[in-house]
């Protein structure tokens, strides 16, 4: 499946803003199962300063700041990006979960050890015993991971009210599981939470949707705009993707971006800005499928 | 017990140290160890009451210098005074060279480790540490990787804390190695105690301190990123919240480095510049002396009062030096203590010199079980956050205590550490009641140079009460004392100051004047002032009400109302038949005068006055300081008695006024007429001028003339009596009081005066000769010394007089607007960061 992927940031306000620094993630990382034919990045001012650097977790990021103050920012990135369906899962991810995790806490394999880099609380993402329980009642004794994995998404999914005003980017992953409401990112980090608490590693996606569905399927929830869903780890270097804003198995139409321990990682767009009074921040996402 | 020799038990250096630890000055046979001898024979020829009076003296030295810490336990405004034992702990030199390569040895190795981490990570390839010690490790700053550069190692400033058990073993504590607090403290300790103790300092070899501070001074230069013959440094900190403030302002002075927080720098171009009043100016090494954590708000988020947005990427960029690199915090955890002897055979290929406090790791199973069987006479502690934190000495602990502790450290065990406990060396510690035991915890401070790592020839004793585990911070403990590294011969002195033959390049200013600065100054002129007058009106009314005989009521009403304009007295006293409200306003007036929640009240001021003398320490003599201090001080002591005598009132305000007096004349003699002496000036002229209008104003001088009581006044509070009495001797009259208060040029207090010096100073401001016209500033100076200056005599002796009225307020307002513009043109350089998701809402 071949996309272009449009995102627009604008930033705007009524006085100007007077000195800013930023930091995107708007360039798609390396996947395996993924091929960037173009990718292209259009900053409005033109920046005093831009450059890019690889993060901690391999995603490029680009940095850029402004001297002159501006009253309008306008960040677009624009990628043509192939996907493949993933490798189907291995064996690994059929062996019961507590094997699993067990053997990651051994990490005698350079791929466990990496892997546990997202098996503990990250900024954003901690977690209570009930979110345990809520888990546990899936993750039952000798249960395959992957069954145990997909049950849970689909609890999170039956369970959670898509509500975009209910929480925002700062709302903690206790208050999301208390209120049951939440938007993709939300979901994310509350079934993060839930999978780290059992010892299995999660790490945080930041992606795209096809904005079309296919003739005769419904239109995916977040499609406008940014989304957000999680990779567990099974064992042996392979790493599933599920969505618990839709209860899916990622395929091709999702379109990983970067990824972290959690939202803090990989923001698309972050700054710290002195001045400008009032602002607004306007986000446009547009994943056209192509071919 | 072992004690000390016990022929002359009144000046003999005795005490009762328990058989459990090690004696520092005596050994198990009763007689004195090497080092101390010398020292003993002195101390015996100085009789106790002579002693206690050094000690008192030294007490003295630290509270005038301002030396204090605050306590975070309690909160905000405490500043606690630093205490100096003044009998010193002593070590040979032979001995603490032995301590010196150990610590080399292991600032080797925390380098090692420190760059790993943030770059190749072997350690964890080759199994040395766990990969929880990082992962799980929220100090692990994932930003901070590949910050390191190839040329100089991560750390070049470490400290250890140290303590010696029972059988004479020295152990490491705690590695600080993120900006170690302290060696500020072990200067300002010795200063004074070579100043209390000269002739002990003679007699005895003691190793100097300025050695070590030299090797500072020349490392950090060694680190800019470009090879400059002087780059321009700054001393970073996290603002006078921070518990150890002073000893930022106390190393900047003494290193030379200007003292900057976050908002005094700005990232441009990936280039670090420092703001200054005439623009900005490059910096090329930070020293940072706050938590890493915080540095750069746009890639570790958070508004620590030191964060500069974009650091992170300048230093990336090559074109600025943070010493120490961020980073290096991460190994003061004390999950590394049970890493480093296998990780020190492996790639040192030589065993730990000095051995760490025993600790485990409950994360392996193996350390796990064992702590757990022995749980009770363990130290637990949680493994990444920097010793000195939360710590539990279970046996202190009730059982319930314990069990919640137990339940916490296997929830999580790899989030904790277990350590043993350690029984601290016994040493003399001096208190009125006589000499007692207390328990040593030894800060040692290393710093590279050329490869070197250099042991301060001192240190910093922090005395513990009891020989148990103590907290391992700075300000924590029973007092300090200095640390005596005995030579085996004379002592060559050494000094910051290179010698040099070279005259210096003659200049007429300094290059850096930060903003921040400016604004300080400002208001500390501001503040000045208005205790000044403050005090006078108070002094006049208080006198006033314990005046014997008939009161004149005008006089105290407009007194009362002048004060309540200040804010400073409720309202209420100003109203009509106040006769009845004299003794209220009696009893109310000391309590006024003393209520620190007022804001602009004199208490409230005063304490502006020290907290803005001590924020621009550097940009006023220490003359200057000292005597600010010391009003201060005399002021806020005179408040702790408990009294509510309107005479004390008037004492009280009367030593204020002459103490500020000598503020003024050691600015007016002392001060360098350069942009500093300008800012302060400002603020001075402002405040006067402003407050001088509006006590005219309220003074209300209407037709009917105004009474004779109320002119005494209204000479009195604006202090010029002399003169008044000089030119008119007793006949008091309104057109002559105005003339003198108003449009007098030759009266330094007058309106007229201080506008004229307003109009001198705007016209020096930085970038004032370069812009076309006249500055807004500048018009409204001029707009004030015309009205003044178009007054005349006439206007002042009309029955109404409603153009002096009118320039009055004038100016009144003129001086408020003055001061708003020149704080948002040369003071204020920016507002405060925000982040931009926090504004973003709700997002995808």
């Amino acid at each position: 499946m071949k996309y272009r992927v449009t995102h627009k940031t604008s930033y705007a306000g009524h006085e100007a803003v007077s000195i800013g620094h930023n930091q995107a993630w708007l360039e798609f990382r390396p996947v395996d199962h993924q091929f960037v034919e173009s990718f292209s990045l259009t900053i409005l001012p033109e920046p005093s300063v831009k450059t890019r650097r690889i993060d901690s977790f391999r995603n490029p990021v680009h940095a850029f700041s402004f001297n002159e103050g501006y009253q309008r920012l306008d960040v677009t990135a624009t990628t043509l990006v192939t996907v493949r369906p993933p490798d189907t899962a291995p064996a690994s991810c059929s062996a019961t979960w507590e094997s699993i995790a067990a053997t990651i806490k051994q990490h005698v394999q350079n791929d466990d050890r990496d892997a546990i880099e997202f098996a503990f609380a990250s900024p954003r993402i901690h977690w209570n015993a009930e979110m345990r329980a809520y888990a546990l009642q899936s993750f039952t004794v000798s249960r395959p991971m992957m069954e145990a994995v997909r049950e849970l998404t689909a609890r999170i999914h039956h369970d959670f009210v898509y509500d975009s005003r209910a929480t925002t980017v700062n709302t903690p992953v206790a208050e999301v599981f208390r209120l049951k409401r939440g938007v993709c990112q939300d979901f994310a980090h509350l079934q993060i939470a839930m999978l780290r608490s059992l010892g299995i590693p999660a790490r945080y996606v930041s992606g795209y949707l096809r904005t079309i569905p296919p003739e005769g399927q419904p239109r995916l929830v977040g499609a406008d705009a940014s989304h957000a869903w999680l990779s567990v780890y099974c064992g042996s270097a392979h790493w599933a993707d599920v969505d618990p804003t839709n209860d899916a198995l990622c395929s091709t139409d999702h379109i990983a971006l970067a990824w972290g321990r959690d939202y803090g990682d990989v923001p698309p767009l972050t700054g710290v800005f002195m001045g400008g009074g009032q602002h607004r921040l306007i986000v446009n996402v547009d994943v056209l499928p192509i071919g | 017990m072992a004690t000390g020799l016990t022929s002359n038990p009144r000046t003999e250096l005795t005490f009762e140290c328990p058989a459990f630890v090690f004696n520092e000055v005596f050994a198990p046979d009763g007689t004195p160890r090497p080092q101390w001898q010398k020292f003993l024979n002195a101390y015996r020829n100085v009789p106790q009451p002579e002693f206690a009076r050094r000690n008192e003296q030294a007490d003295r030295m630290l509270r005038e210098n301002g030396v204090n810490y605050h306590s975070a336990t309690e909160g905000g405004e405490g500043a606690r005074p630093w205490r100096l034992d003044l009998l010193p702990m002593l070590m040979s030199s032979a001995d603490w060279s032995v301590i010196e390569v150990a610590l080399s040895q292991r600032a080797r190795l925390l380098n090692l480790i420190i760059a790993d981490i943030y770059g190749p990570q072997k350690l964890l390839e080759e199994g040395l540490l766990p990969p929880e010690v990082l992962f799980a490790n929220q100090e692990y700053l994932r930003p901070f990787c590949g910050l390191g550069r190839p040329d100089i190692s991560p750390m070049f400033l470490y400290a250890a804390e140290l303590a010696r058990s029972a059988n004479g073993q020295w152990w490491v504590m705690a590695d600080r190695s993120e900006a170690p607090a302290g060696p500020g403290f072990a200067l300002e300790n010795r200063i004074v105690s070579s100043r209390t103790m000269p002739s002990a300092f003679k007699q005895i070899p003691v190793e100097r301190l300025a050695s070590f501070f030299v090797h500072l001074q020349n490392a950090l230069r060694r680190r800019a990123v470009r090879n400059i013959e002087s780059p321009r440094i700054v001393l970073l900190s996290s603002g006078p919240t921070h518990p150890y403030y002073f000893e930022d302002v106390y190393l900047a002075r003494y290193l030379g480095y200007t003292m900057v927080e976050g908002g005094d720098l700005a990232v441009r171009n990936d280039t670090v510049f420092l703001k200054t009043l005439s623009g900005l100016v490059p910096v090329d090494i930070v020293l940072g002396r706050c938590a890493e954590s915080g540095l750069d708000p746009l890639e570790l988020g958070g508004y620590a009062a030191h964060g500069i947005p974009g650091l992170l990427n300048a230093v990336r960029s090559g074109n600025v030096t943070v010493a120490n690199t961020p980073g290096c915090g991460i190994v003061g955890a004390p999950v590394f203590m049970a890493f480093l002897p296998q990780i020190c055979e492996r790639w040192l290929g030589e065993s730990l010199k000095m051995p760490s406090i025993s600790t485990w790791w409950c994360g392996d199973a193996n350390s796990f079980s064992l702590v757990i069987s022995r749980f009770n006479n363990l130290v637990l502690k949680p493994a990444f956050q920097k010793s000195g934190n939360e710590e539990f000495i279970i046996s202190d602990l009730t059982s319930e205590k314990q069990k919640e502790v137990r339940a916490r450290v296997e929830a999580a065990p790899h989030a904790w550490v277990a350590q043993e406990k350690i029984s601290r060396s016994g040493v003399p510690v001096w208190t009125q009641n006589g000499i007692r035991c207390g328990h040593a915890a030894v800060r040692a401070f290393l710093v590279e140079d050329e490869a070197m790592w250099h042991l301060m020839p001192g240190g910093l004793i922090r005395i513990a009460p009891d020989s148990g585990p103590m907290q391992l911070s700075v300000s924590a403990g029973d007092g300090s004392k200095d640390l005596w590294v005995i030579a085996e011969r004379k002592v060559d002195p050494v000094s910051l100051l290179a010698p040099t033959d070279q005259p210096a390049e003659l200049r007429r200013t300094s290059a850096l004047f930060p903003s921040r600065v400016a604004d300080n100054l400002f208001w500390l002129g501001r503040s000045i002032d208005r205790c000044d007058f403050l005090g006078r009106l108070i002094r006049a009314l208080s006198e006033r009400l314990v005046g014997e005989g008939n009161v004149d009521l005008t006089e105290i009403r407009f007194l009362a109302r002048a004060l309540s304009e200040q804010g400073q007295l409720e309202p209420g006293f100003v109203v009509d038949g106040m006769e009845s409200q004299l003794p209220t306003l009696a009893e109310a007036l000391p309590i006024a005068m003393f209520d620190p929640t007022e804001y602009g009240g004199l208490a409230r001021t005063v304490r502006d006055l020290t907290r803005l003398a001590s924020l621009v320490r550097d940009w006023i003599s220490p003359d200057t300081w000292h005597r600010i201090n010391v009003t201060a001080e005399t002021f806020r002591t005179a408040q702790t008695k408990d009294w509510r005598d309107l005479a004390d009132v008037v004492n009280v305000s009367n030593s204020l006024i002459g103490d500020l007096a000598s503020v003024s004349g050691l600015i007016a003699d002392g001060m360098n007429r350069g942009p500093s002496w300008r800012f302060l000036e400002l603020g001075r002229c402002i405040e006067r001028a402003g407050a001088t209008a509006r006590l005219l104003l309220t003074a209300e001088i209407k037709r009917g003339g105004a009474s004779p009581g109320m002119l005494k006044t209204l000479v009195e509070v604006l202090d010029v009596r002399m003169t008044y009495r000089f030119r008119y001797r007793d006949n008091l009259q309104r057109n002559a009081v105005l003339d003198l208060a108003i449009t007098d040029e030759t009266n330094p207090r007058s309106l007229a005066y201080q506008i004229e010096r307003l109009v001198q100073h705007v016209d020096r401001l930085p970038g004032y000769e370069a812009r076309p016209l006249r500055s807004e500033e500048m018009r409204l100076v001029m707009d004030a010394a015309h009205a003044v200056r178009m007054l005349t005599t006439d206007d002042l002796s009309a029955p109404t007089p409603r153009s002096v009225q009118s320039v009055l307020k004038t100016v009144e307002e003129t001086m408020s607007v003055l001061s708003d513009t020149l704080t948002r043109k040369y003071l204020v350089h920016s507002g405060t960061p925000r982040q931009i998701t926090d504004i973003a809402g709700g997002s995808q």
